[in-house]
């Protein structure tokens, strides 16, 4: 099979500065320039076709650059991502609705409550063997959903309305039928995540996380404090996590518990697993095919789910490394290899 | 509200009991494929959906009961319920047979880790639970009631009704015929060194794909028993029940000690009895919040659950 | 007489009813190389997992520089001078040689999130000295030339060797070797004894487990012999191979024999 991510690799690593700005730009502006692409074979046949760029798959890009920190970096299976989501999005539900401030203003205040639930939660689930931490996590992500369910002041089943959308910023402005503006600040929001995650991987922090991915107690033997790196793990996705709710009730200006099932846990694990775990490219890949793909392939309607089941299943029976893999930064084979 | 809790007590306490007998099959299901493959069988929980499926198939279509027949009594209704009970574990059986070789069995092979059969095996759950759905066209599905459930009896103020009855005694069956499997047939000590330490039940010469597919084999009869207790019980069922009930038992199977079969047996009656009374103080809204607190206390005081083996020692 | 790094004062260590180690006591010197041996199952590797944190000991102690290592968290034991390496290979695989090494040395660094993050200098400069000092010992272990390559990918012997470069990474005072010679040739094994002298001339202090007896004998400045969880010798080694009592360990109990 071809190794795209090697291709794709080979092409970065030989161009210099320049050519690098060049093909970052490009690509930058490809991906822009998408929402313009709904008249091509591209487009969705039955929901609007700008709205499924922000909805799912910006979003779902989003989540799964957070959901790989904590993955695919470190290995920790986290089964209740959706919690984070949730948080940041009544987060924004609630503030919006009840106090004066605006989207940018609770921004940081629902990253900064995502953070501190993922604390909350990392602190005895991280200290457990990893196969329990898959329970747990899917266990508090339930219950923020029960949560929202049933207190009064989250307004139950019937969630929150009336949710404020973003005021105008430099000059730009939000409306809830303007898709395209709500899709660039997510690109906005995306480009500086994937920033955030290369630059912690490329230095001592993505080499803690490796080593504790790979081999958590020969980590911790040879002096990697494992535990505080897990919860930096955790909580750097929650943070994500939270910024994606918060833009997301900002957007459909309505929220609802039935929004923050374990079926989004699920499926941004799959777009993780899918795309290529520990591989930032291919995670997006992943997001990008898995939150397309059901609203693509809508004309099979009912079946939509079974199919994408299918493809699952086919799909990492082939490749169970993800379609562009992590990266096996072997650049030359070494002669003295026969030793 | 202690007072009418102890006045309802044994009531409470019998319907807890019966619900955590159908945890505790399930759990099995879990339990012992991870004790194997150290892997979560996700897809267990549909096989359990099917086992409930398969169920009113042969109470409703084979036995041609409706909403409006007659109880069955006497010898039919042991023919009916016992063909139901065998019907189910068989499907649900061979299905989860099905998933290893479909979800797992490459996988395992390519060793591919953990996070890959996870992924298709969640596939496999779609795959099921949308199949059902399309097939039922989203509704929940009735089961005609083939039996009087009366009252046979009686602990102190609490009657025992013969449904929670047969629940209770059949899966103690069941599940001493599993422990006796387990300790005393080969194949069931073959799964046993397996769990144990897999590589040197390879070097000795035991058949890895053949244990692995017995696991599920019988992981799927008792999720498909549990599936048959649980419309004997609740008289219905749809698409999308295995995800509540596969959450539940898979709780179950942590709290006991994930891997260790007695570990189901006392984390499934615990999690039946705890949801029941939680229910009754809290409301069945908070039922689940209250089992994930108690699960988190559990597993920080006691970190292998409460009948788990030490797996966290440090292979150094 | 140089003083003590480490004491081991009566460590017993139990698993539910087994005994694994019982009333062990000796202590490592500075800048010596200590060779632990002993039959199989006789508590040596038992002796690296108290010392390292792996297990906590169910009596006696263990002072390490004059200060107790009970209760202390594994990463800290590290930190505080003692590093290892694995009998069974634990390197990290998908990682490079290199890499291994470094992520050794950050043992001693801030978690250098927040410095990571916005790159400032001061951390660039941090870790291009890292990267060197982690080739050097690469080098200094004989494989600097496979520094780019994939753990997992690595020959054996290879392997062996960044166990050790990985574990000199976290600078250590005390380094513990678990049988680095185990399945290597004649000629490896003289390779490896040469560089663990050199690892001691270069100021470590070390603590061999090792099968092969020609090889502690060698290069051992004094041989600790445990059965059964007791230490039943401790002195020199040409002492210690005329020792009844190890002897008598090692080829069984005569009344068994025949």
């Amino acid at each position: 099979m071809i190794n795209l991510r090697d291709k794709g690799a080979e092409i970065w690593e030989n161009q210099g500065r320049v050519g690098r700005v060049v093909l970052a730009l490009c690509g930058v502006t490809v991906v822009a320039s998408l929402p313009f692409l709904g008249g091509t074979i591209l487009n969705t046949p039955i929901a609007d076709y700008e709205s499924v760029l922000v909805y799912p798959i910006a979003m779902f890009v989003l989540m799964a650059i957070g959901l790989n920190i904590v993955i695919g970096k470190s290995g920790l299976l986290d089964l209740g991502y959706v919690a984070f989501f949730a948080i940041g999005a009544y987060t924004m539900g609630l503030l919006g609705t009840k106090t004066g401030l605006n989207t940018w203003e609770i921004l940081p205040i629902g990253i900064a409550m995502a953070m501190f639930s993922g604390i909350i939660l990392g602190i005895p689930a991280l200290k457990l063997r990893g196969d329990y931490l898959a329970i747990i996590t899917l266990g508090f992500g339930e219950i923020v959903r029960i949560v929202a369910l049933n207190l009064g002041a989250l307004g139950r089943s019937e969630g929150i309305l009336n949710i404020p959308t973003p005021p105008a910023i430099f000059g730009i402005e939000y409306t809830f039928d303007s898709h395209r503006i709500y899709y660039w600040t997510l690109l906005v929001l995306i480009l500086l995540a994937i920033w955030m995650v290369r630059r912690l991987s490329a230095r001592r922090a993505g080499r803690a996380w490796e080593s504790i991915r790979q081999d958590e107690d020969a980590a911790e033997l040879l002096g990697v404090p494992t535990f505080r790196y897990k919860i930096w793990a955790f909580v750097l996705g929650a943070s994500v996590g939270g910024a994606a709710g918060v833009f997301y009730a900002s957007k459909t200006l309505f929220i609802a518990p039935d929004n923050f099932t374990l079926q989004i846990s699920i499926l941004i694990l799959a777009c993780v697993v899918f795309g290529g775990m520990g591989n930032i490219w291919g995670v997006i890949l992943g997001a990008v095919i898995l939150g397309y793909l059901p609203d693509r392939i809508r004309f099979i309607s009912d079946a939509r789910l079974l199919v994408f089941g299918l493809v699952l299943v086919i799909m990492m029976n082939l490749r169970p490394d993800g379609l562009l893999p992590r990266k096996k930064r072997e650049k030359t084979i070494d002669k003295k290899d026969a030793t | 509200m202690i007072g009418s809790f102890l006045d309802q007590f044994w009531s409470l306490t019998f319907g807890g009991l019966s619900l955590g007998f159908i945890y505790i099959l399930i759990a099995l299901g879990y339990t012992m494929v991870y004790g194997v493959l150290r892997m979560i069988n996700f897809a267990n929980s549909e096989i359990f959906m099917v086992g409930t499926f398969a169920t009113i198939i042969i109470i409703r279509d084979v036995f041609k009961f409706t909403q409006t027949s007659e109880y069955a009594t006497g010898f039919r209704l042991w023919l009916i319920l016992a063909t139901a009970l065998i019907f189910a574990m068989m499907v649900s059986g061979t299905l989860s047979m099905i998933v290893e070789i479909v979800a797992y069995r490459r996988l395992r092979r390519m060793n591919s880790g953990v996070l890959a059969p996870l992924i298709s095996a969640i596939g496999v759950s779609m795959v099921l639970a949308e199949s059902v759905r399309i097939l039922t066209d989203s509704r929940p599905v009735a089961s005609p009631r083939a039996m009087e459930k009366r009252f046979i009896g009686q602990f102190f103020d609490a009657g025992i009704r013969i449904d929670n009855t047969i629940i209770v005694i059949s899966a103690l069956v069941l599940f001493g015929i599993l422990m006796s499997f387990v300790n005393k047939t080969r194949m069931g000590k073959a799964i046993r060194a397996v769990s144990m330490n897999p590589n040197a039940a390879r070097l000795m010469g035991i058949n890895i794909d053949g244990v692995v597919s017995a696991t599920f084999l019988v992981g799927g009869l008792m999720t498909g028993a549990a599936g048959f207790f649980y419309v004997l019980k609740y008289e219905n069922t749809a698409s999308n029940i295995g995800f509540e009930l596969g959450i539940a038992a898979f709780t179950a199977a942590i709290l006991g000690g994930i891997g260790n079969i007695k570990g189901a047996f006392f984390g499934g009656l615990a999690l039946g009895l705890l949801e029941t009374y939680a229910s009754f103080f809290l409301g069945t809204q908070w039922k689940a919040v209250t089992v994930f607190i108690v699960l988190v206390l559990v597993l920080y005081t006691r970190p292998n659950g409460l009948f788990g083996e030490a797996l966290t020692q440090t292979r150094a | 007489m140089s003083s003590s790094l480490i004491q081991l004062k009566n460590v017993s260590m139990k698993f539910g009813g087994v005994t694994a180690l019982s009333d062990v006591s000796f202590d490592v010197k500075e800048k010596e190389i200590l060779g632990l041996i002993g039959p199989n199952g006789a508590g040596k590797t038992t002796v690296f997992n108290v010392i390292t944190g792996v297990y906590q000991i169910t009596s006696g102690e263990i002072i390490f520089e004059g200060k107790s290592l009970s209760g202390i968290k594994r990463y800290e034991i590290t930190r505080r001078g003692v590093a290892r390496t694995f009998q069974s290979i634990r390197l990290w695989g998908d990682m490079t040689a290199l890499e291994n090494v470094i992520t050794a040395t950050d043992t001693h660094k801030k978690s250098g999130l927040v410095l990571g993050l916005f790159g400032f200098p001061v951390s660039r400069r941090e870790e291009k000295r890292d990267k060197a000092r982690a080739q050097e010992l690469l080098d200094f272990v004989g494989i600097g030339e496979y520094s780019d390559r994939l753990a997992k990918n690595l020959p054996y012997g290879v392997q062996r060797r960044l166990e050790i470069a990985r574990a000199m990474g976290a600078e250590p005072k005390l380094l513990l070797l678990d049988e680095p010679a185990a399945g290597f040739n004649p000629a490896e094994k003289v390779d490896l004894a040469a560089t663990i002298r050199k690892i001691r001339d270069a100021g470590y202090t070390v603590l061999l487990i090792e099968h092969d007896m020609s090889l502690v004998m060698k290069v051992s400045d004094r041989v600790v012999v445990l059965d059964f969880g007791q230490k039943i010798a401790d002195d020199s080694p040409g002492k210690v191979q005329d020792d009844p009592r190890v002897i008598e360990a090692y080829l069984g109990v005569p009344e068994n024999a025949s």
